[in-house]
């Protein structure tokens, strides 16, 4: 009995779910014309990051290297570097611009604009799109945005529209940089119709092209998903109407990006083949591992990241420059480099990076180091082996640099090496390394630097001259110093500015308020079939190079 | 006291809870060192720029006045704007925790199977050799740490065998909003389509026989035929109707827990896919607290073994797994229930590494990420809601506690 009511209990649920069926599969498919067309294996490249944006995608407002990398692919300057480029005048190539001049006191710059260029909703660009940004960027003067970090209102006076394709800046001091700060993602065109006047573009829940106010680049942004204020995924589509589109650009029609929460995560996903390219952060011993896998390709190029020790010139025992330079003699760069970079990045003798132009290898002449010329200088201020120079060493924990404990320790021991010095290490989170360094507690400490725009001047200006590196407080200030900077800045002679760059890098050795220690490598993994990757010192992700090798 | 005054005194007695713990985690974010405006400039410290921000986000008031600001707020409903990027922290909670919920449900589930499976098989050949694995397994489950077991998985499931993915929620193609792909095919065609819905039917004729098995059901070959059939029609329905939804297309999101959504759109392939990257992170959650309830379930069951009504039910001559599932676990089965509810604080905790080991993007990551950044409300906001859920399922257990035991009045 029982059995019979189960099959009619089942044989009635399989004629309910039949009959179900049946009329779904007899609808007509719906809604066919309204799909995308399938997505073809070779246009699409799935990317993997531990990168997030952090703010924004507004140019008024980002400030961080990933929120960079993608407003680069949704929008295009007025000029651009070349890929390959090492920071040299030349590599600055036309984009939205297609020539320039400058006036003989380096205060007016004209630029003549590429015309019939269409942002990514047919709006025709012209001049007025170009003062409508830089006059946007700086009346907004986000407190986060770079507009006021790298101080665009103290350089631009005001922007002026000639016609309707020639456009003037004219700037309150002569400023040797202006071409790679208008090759620098913050100074990229935005579309009035997503960009209003006194506010920053949000991202918004579900309207990607509303969530950024870019339109010349490119990429059009498809997809923007964010939980709890981290990206989770995003996607970049071909934008019919870049004006390089012609030129074959981008190579790839749509690009994914996943992002990973840690650099373990990410060297595990591009190993076990879910991602196609993995940039940015992986470590270095992650690195070293998938250098042995033979179906990926490990790609390094120039990085422009440099990391340094800053010395608190206020107070005892860093108020004496030659206490500062028998620091700076006893750092053994090499172990620094080969045990804890394990080789990956290079060591650095300027604060201007290897490979860009103003070069000078200066630090080097205090050794590498050099424990007798330590000993020496020490022991004319009556340290010795009883008496050390003893301060402590401050790092940051968080992972705000790669392997900063690592890089203390190995400080630490170098320094020690030399016999006549002391040093205590204390860490502490990023979040309290500020606070720290705030208040001037810290009598040497670690830091690290990404440039706003590629040229020595960012190298050079915000660390060495008395009002530019105050937000370092190491209360260093040398009028002589200063002076040169200025007239480096102001400069648009190459030799001229190249002769400056030497006598402020010799200068800065002489007073050694900073101490440069390497410069990090740009690293990406692939899968073997991908192509098309740039890594140099402009440190740009170039999505629309990248390609897959049929 | 009635089961009403229980429940409104228990949720009364959460405000006071709440409220202290709002206190505490507001002193120590301040306490902590470091600053909220400090970070907002990575480079530059303009000190005009520090100012306005600091107003910004209302650090400028005394920090009484911002302490009972908070509070008023909250009790509005209002969660604060975050410091870093300025939007609402409850909207932000709100997207991260179905990520978190799904991961935890999961990892209950596997931790409690887990759990209940090995303990009462330690329990019932105990002393024996299989009675010690159990117990060095559990031991060593629970003091192994989560990220390091996730990567161990990750290394051998996702790097060496390949079978699984290392980290996110879902197949990038399938992540809400994400490509729409009309695609006619699954990924090897109708072949996979097939085998897939033959795990349907596998479920279905699974669930059945466990359910008979419980009853104490002899096989017979009707039974036999009838499990047949049954698996049969399932497949054979399920690859008919499955065939015509199927697109790798986005996810709708209906309920924010991926399974659940996949299969209100009666996707297979989504549901599979998901699983798939839900498997490795539950997994690992699951397997660090199961240690817990295979040493609860072992003991209870020794005891509940030795009472005299299993033996009564053992000399009536019924089957050994009705006799320790039907009878034994079902009176073992009360302390295991409380202590789902306790661990359920501790899963939250573990989520918080686990979700960092597999880049699921849920609250524990959120938290983390706000505490590196001094995130003062959103660490806030997020406290007060892990507080309110805790206490909640907490009230929940409780209720099913008297559910499962009548003996048991509120």
């Amino acid at each position: 009995m029982k059995i019979t009511k189960v099959v009619f209990g089942i044989v009635i649920v399989v004629i309910v779910i039949a009959a179900i069926a049946g009329y779904y599969l007899l609808q007509p498919p719906k809604e066919k014309e309204e799909e995308k067309p399938p997505v073809e294996e070779e246009s699409l490249l799935i990317m993997g990051t531990t990168d997030s944006v952090e703010s924004c995608l507004d140019p008024a407002r980002a400030y961080d290297f990933f929120g960079w990398e993608i407003i680069q692919s949704l929008g295009s300057g007025l000029v651009e570097y070349r890929p390959g480029a090492t920071g040299a005048p030349g590599d600055i190539v036309p984009a939205l611009a297609t020539s320039w001049s400058v006036s003989e006191d380096g205060k007016v710059w004209t630029f003549n604009l590429r015309q019939g260029v269409k942002f990514d909703d047919g709006t025709e660009f012209n001049a007025t799109h170009v003062k409508y940004t830089f006059d946007r960027g700086i009346s907004i003067a986000d407190e986060d945005g770079p507009f006021v970090g790298i101080g665009y209102g103290d350089i631009i006076e005001n922007v002026t529209v000639v016609s309707k394709y020639v456009v003037k800046f004219h700037l309150k001091i002569p400023f040797s940089a202006f071409l790679s700060l208008l090759a620098c993602q913050a100074s990229y065109i935005v579309d009035p119709k997503y960009a209003p006047f006194d506010a920053v573009v949000e991202y918004k829940e579900g309207d990607p092209r509303g969530s950024h106010p870019m339109g010349l680049g490119p990429y059009v942004l498809t997809k923007w998903e964010r939980v709890a204020g981290k990206d989770t995924e995003m996607r970049l589509e071909a934008n019919p109407n870049y004006w390089n589109a012609t030129g074959g650009y981008p190579k790839t029609k749509t690009i994914i990006i996943k992002f990973y929460a840690d650099s373990a995560g990410l060297a595990l996903a591009i190993d076990a083949g879910e991602i196609d390219i993995a940039f940015r952060q992986l470590s270095a011993t992650d690195i070293n591992n998938l250098k042995t896998k033979t179906h990926l390709k490990v790609w390094e190029g120039t990085g422009a990241f440099i990391q340094y020790l800053v010395l608190q010139t206020k107070r005892p025992p860093f108020d004496n420059p030659k206490i500062r330079q028998a620091v700076a003699a006893a750092i053994n760069r090499t172990a620094i480099v080969e045990t804890v970079f394990l080789g990956q990045v290079q060591k650095l003798y300027s604060m201007i990076p290897v490979g860009m132009f103003g070069y000078k290898n200066a630090f080097l002449k205090l050794g590498d180091p050099n424990y007798a010329l330590t000993r020496e200088l020490l022991s004319q201020l009556g340290y010795n082996e009883n008496n050390k120079l003893s301060f402590k060493l401050w790092y940051e924990t968080s992972g705000h640099y790669p392997q900063s404990p690592q890089l203390a320790q190995m400080l630490k021991s170098s320094l020690e090496a030399s016999g006549v010095i002391s040093v205590e290490l204390e860490g502490r989170d990023w979040a309290a390394y500020r606070v720290s360094r705030r208040n001037e507690e810290m009598d040497a400490y670690i830091l690290g630097w990404y440039p706003d725009y590629i040229d020595p001047d960012d190298y050079i200006y915000p660390f060495l001259h008395s009002s530019g590196g105050s937000w370092l407080h190491h209360n260093y200030g040398n009028p002589w110093m200063d002076q040169l900077i200025e007239w480096a800045r102001g400069n648009t002679t190459q030799s001229a500015r190249e002769n400056l760059y030497g006598q402020i890098q010799d200068l800065m050795v002489d007073d050694c308020p900073i101490i440069p220690i390497y410069q990090g490598s740009a690293w990406a993994v692939t899968k073997q079939d991908v192509k098309g990757i740039y890594l140099d010192i402009t440190q740009s992700w170039r999505h629309w190079l990248v390609y897959r090798e049929k | 006291m009635t089961l009403r005054s229980y429940v409104v005194s228990r949720i009364l007695l959460t405000i006071p809870m709440i409220f202290i713990l709002l206190t505490i985690v507001f002193i120590i974010v301040r306490v902590l060192p470091g600053d909220p405006v400090l970070l907002h400039f990575e480079k530059m410290e303009n000190p005009r720029a520090m100012e306005e921000m600091r107003q910004k986000l209302g650090l400028d008031k005394p920090i009484w006045i911002q302490y009972f600001d908070y509070l008023f707020n909250l009790l509005r409903g209002d969660l604060g704007k975050s410091m870093q990027d300025y939007s609402p922290v409850a909207s932000q909670i709100l997207s991260a925790f179905p990520a978190t919920l799904e991961l935890a449900i999961f990892s209950m589930i596997i931790a409690v199977s887990i759990g209940i499976i090995l303990g009462v098989e330690s329990s019932k050949s105990y002393n024996k050799p299989k009675d010690h694995i159990v117990r060095i397994f559990g031991i060593v489950t629970y003091a192994i740490p989560v990220f390091f077991l996730g990567m161990i998985f990750q290394i051998v499931f996702g790097v060496g065998l390949r079978w699984l993915p290392v980290g996110g929620r879902i197949y990038p193609t399938m992540e809400p909003s994400g490509l729409r792909i009309p695609l006619s095919q699954p990924p090897g065609g109708f072949a996979t389509h097939l085998l897939l819905s033959c795990v349907a039917g596998l479920v279905a004729v699974m669930m059945c026989v466990v359910a008979l098995k419980i009853r104490g059901q002899k096989t017979t070959r009707k039974t036999l035929g009838l499990l047949v059939s049954l698996f049969l029609t399932v497949w054979i329905l399920w690859a008919l109707a499955g065939w015509r939804f199927i697109t790798l297309g986005e996810l709708r999101i209906s309920t924010g827990l991926y399974t659940v959504d996949s299969l209100l759109e009666g996707n297979p392939y989504k549901f599979v896919e998901a699983l798939r990257y839900l498997c490795l992170p539950s997994l690992t959650l699951g397997l660090v607290i199961s240690g817990v309830f295979i040493r609860l379930t072992r003991s209870n069951m020794l005891e509940t073994l030795r009472l005299d009504f299993v033996t009564a039910a053992k000399a009536r001559g019924l089957k050994e797994i009705t006799v320790t599932y039907g009878y034994a676990f079902r009176n073992a089965f009360l302390p295991i229930l409380t202590m789902m509810g306790l661990q359920f604080a501790t899963l939250l905790a573990g989520a918080v590494l686990t979700e960092t080991t597999f880049s699921w993007p849920g609250l524990g990551r959120y938290i983390v990420d706000r505490i590196n950044f001094r995130d003062y409300t959103a660490i806030q906001g997020a406290v007060v809601f892990y507080g309110i859920l805790v206490s909640l399922v907490s009230l929940v257990v409780d209720l099913l506690y008297a559910y499962f035991d009548p003996r048991i009045r509120l």
